[in-house]
């Protein structure tokens, strides 16, 4: 591949393919993780222009109720309202798009927080070893032993009632709810441990290898192949976990939601469910549609997250 | 006789294992002078890495400097904290690898790893960068270095790997260069032209190389004067040539026996048993039961090195009562 550029006097021109190159070239050949891909892109799509495409607005406005003023409570599925309209008066279709925003709210900034604090304890205990990851490895167990859905739900709970009743964060110009920000940071202290024992073994992993030796040797700090040599190293398996990550914590928002433990003045996917949850055997569309919007985007994020594993870690599949 | 540029002094680096204390290197001493080709011979486990690793100060752990001197240019290195490494690393002692495949980077180009290091020590432009990765290149032997440069390194084969891997080493003109088992990884063909690289190189840039190798031909080939290192100790420390005609340690004789040759229809000598556990090395010298001429004071005491010649010390109790032939003998 390599001694042929001497042959000619014109030197042979060889495209130089960085690892990035290889892995779309690859990822496009697994049909499932494109799938994954435009859907997971439809999602962040419509979670950015959910709120103008919605039939209807979102509720603190008026307008919201506009169905339920009409007598069009607990309409199934029609020309007007397509996925019909729930208990309270509102449209299906309206609340599932502007849901949306939430789910990925949710997903990627559990996600960022996650993989923030597993990429921290990951590094340090992996790379430094010792007695300092000992301690770290210790409170991660103790982190994983906790049932961690009843402590989610224990705080979750303790947490939002103190937060205040519909009251939002303003971040450059865009409303944040305080009660779902909550959530998420109650997700996220408890749902990296794996993702840090996952890291903490790819930096074992990588730690070893000859060139982190090699450039010791030359007179690299410890910081400098952590995030110039070992993390880059390692940033696929990141990746992929990062966004099985985000399907999960859509999930489990979505589950905290359902029990009833979640943000009431938010409606996310979760919140729509719980709340035609007792009315299901007359209005199901409620149920299944904003169920289907949870699964649709889920599935979408696996597709990806094992299309990405597949493009960037070819040695893993079987 | 040259000033010495490395002086090694009573070198003690243990592994603390849970199976108990690895003495890799126990007690070794030697000098590198300005300027010279020196060869550090051994068996696998004979300390010969862990040496130089030691004097990088890059043991890996549980291993660490339990004892000893190693003084660099008149500054003792083991008091020496990590950060008052750094700096000398690279820019005044280098090392190069056994396998070129894995000491580089898979993720960066040729040119940015060149670069890191360069910028890493000194500051200087783009375009000076520029420039001197391709005088490096140049220098080992790459042919289209503004082309190959922008390639990563799966793009190169091993012996061209080596090359780029020895233009790392050298982007900083170090004054004392490792090269350990620089050859190993490599096809024979290609093992001629790094070694020849490597000695052209030296002469070029005045440097003092220190070679790690097993191949006791390679160390005639390469190298002026020569330390065997037999399960972390110093056995022998001689010239090359004085070493190959008349080896005065029992060990080294069976080094030299056991390389083939050609005009010598005997069949090829193996050094009997094996090298011993480095956890509970043997007492006295650690040859001595592998060594046929060992008696009963052998097995007491670890010999000290003596000067039985001019530059010629060996580490044997017997090395007066016994006659070895170098290269021919050894039956």
């Amino acid at each position: 591949m390599n001694t042929e550029n001497n042959k000619s006097n014109s030197v042979v021109k060889r495209r130089s393919a960085s690892q990035w190159a290889v892995a779309w070239r690859r990822f496009r050949r697994n049909k499932a993780g494109v799938f994954g891909l435009i859907v997971v892109l439809a999602v962040v799509f419509i979670g950015i222009f959910g709120d103008f495409i919605a039939p209807y607005p979102a509720f603190p406005n008026p307008q919201a109720l506009a169905p339920f003023y009409n007598g069009n409570v607990r309409t199934p599925p029609n020309s007007h309202y397509l996925l019909g309209t729930d208990v309270l008066g509102t449209d299906v279709l309206s609340d599932i798009l502007h849901g949306t925003k939430y789910a990925l709210y949710v997903g990627v900034v559990v996600t960022l927080i996650t993989m923030a604090i597993a990429i921290a304890v990951g590094a340090i205990s992996g790379y430094f070893g010792g007695a300092v990851d000992n301690v770290l490895m210790r409170v991660t167990e103790v982190f994983l032993v906790f049932p961690s859905l009843l402590f989610i739900l224990i705080f979750v709970r303790v947490l939002t009632l103190g937060a205040g009743v519909g009251t939002a964060i303003n971040f450059l110009g865009i409303t944040i709810p305080t009660g779902l920000t909550i959530v998420i940071l109650v997700l996220a202290i408890f749902n990296w441990p794996g993702d840090a024992r996952m890291i903490r073994g790819e930096f074992l992993r990588v730690r070893e290898l000859e060139f982190v030796e090699a450039e010791k040797a030359l007179g690299a700090s410890n910081k400098r192949i952590i995030f110039r040599h070992i993390l880059p190293n390692i940033l696929s398996s990141i990746i992929v976990v990062a966004s099985l990550t985000i399907a999960y914590a859509i999930l489990l928002e979505a589950g905290v939601s359902f029990l009833g433990f979640g943000d009431v003045n938010t409606m996310t996917w979760g919140q729509i469910l719980e709340n035609n949850f007792a009315n299901m055997r007359v209005v199901w569309w409620a149920e299944l549609f904003p169920g289907l919007a949870i699964l649709i985007t889920v599935f979408a994020f696996n597709l990806l997250g094992d299309g990405l594993s597949d493009a960037l870690n070819p040695r893993l599949r079987d | 006789m040259t000033e010495a540029i490395l002086k090694i002094e009573g070198l003690k680096t243990y592994f603390f294992t849970e199976a108990g204390i690895v003495k890799a290197v126990d007690d070794v001493s030697f000098e590198v002078r300005k300027g010279e080709s020196l060869g550090l011979v051994g068996e696998s486990g004979s300390g010969k890495t862990v040496t130089a690793l030691s004097v990088l100060k890059i043991v890996p752990k549980p291993g660490r400097i339990v004892e000893g001197k190693i003084e660099f240019k008149g500054q003792n290195l083991v008091g020496k904290s990590e950060k008052e490494m750094q700096p000398i690393r690279g820019s005044e002692i280098a090392i190069i690898f056994q396998d070129p495949s894995s000491s580089l980077n898979p993720l960066y180009k040729v040119e940015t790893q060149l670069k890191d290091v360069l910028l890493a020590h000194q500051s200087m432009s783009k375009e000076e960068a520029h420039k001197r990765i391709v005088e490096l290149l140049t220098l080992v032997g790459i042919p289209d270095p503004e082309i190959r440069m922008k390639e990563f390194p799966h793009q190169f084969s091993g012996g061209m790997k080596q090359r780029v891997a020895i233009a790392r080493a050298l982007a900083l003109q170090p004054t004392l260069l490792f090269a350990d088992e620089p050859t190993t990884a490599l096809d024979v063909t290609i093992q001629a032209q790094v070694l020849d690289l490597l000695e052209d190189l030296k002469q070029k840039l005045g440097m003092s190389l220190v070679m790690i190798t097993h191949d006791m031909g390679i160390i005639a080939k390469m190298t002026t004067r020569v330390v065997v290192l037999y399960a972390g100790n110093v056995c022998e420390i001689a010239k090359t040539e004085d070493l190959y005609e008349q080896p005065r340690h029992p060990y080294t004789a069976l080094l030299l026996a056991a390389v083939p040759r050609l005009d010598r229809k005997k069949t090829l000598s193996i050094i009997p048993g094996n090298i011993p556990n480095l956890i509970e090395p043997p007492s006295g010298c650690r040859f001595h039961p592998r060594c046929k001429y060992s008696d009963a004071k052998c097995e007491v005491g670890p010999p000290t090195l003596e000067e039985v010649e001019p530059d010629h010390f060996v580490a044997c109790y017997r090395w007066k009562n016994i006659s070895l032939n170098g290269e021919n003998t050894i039956q």
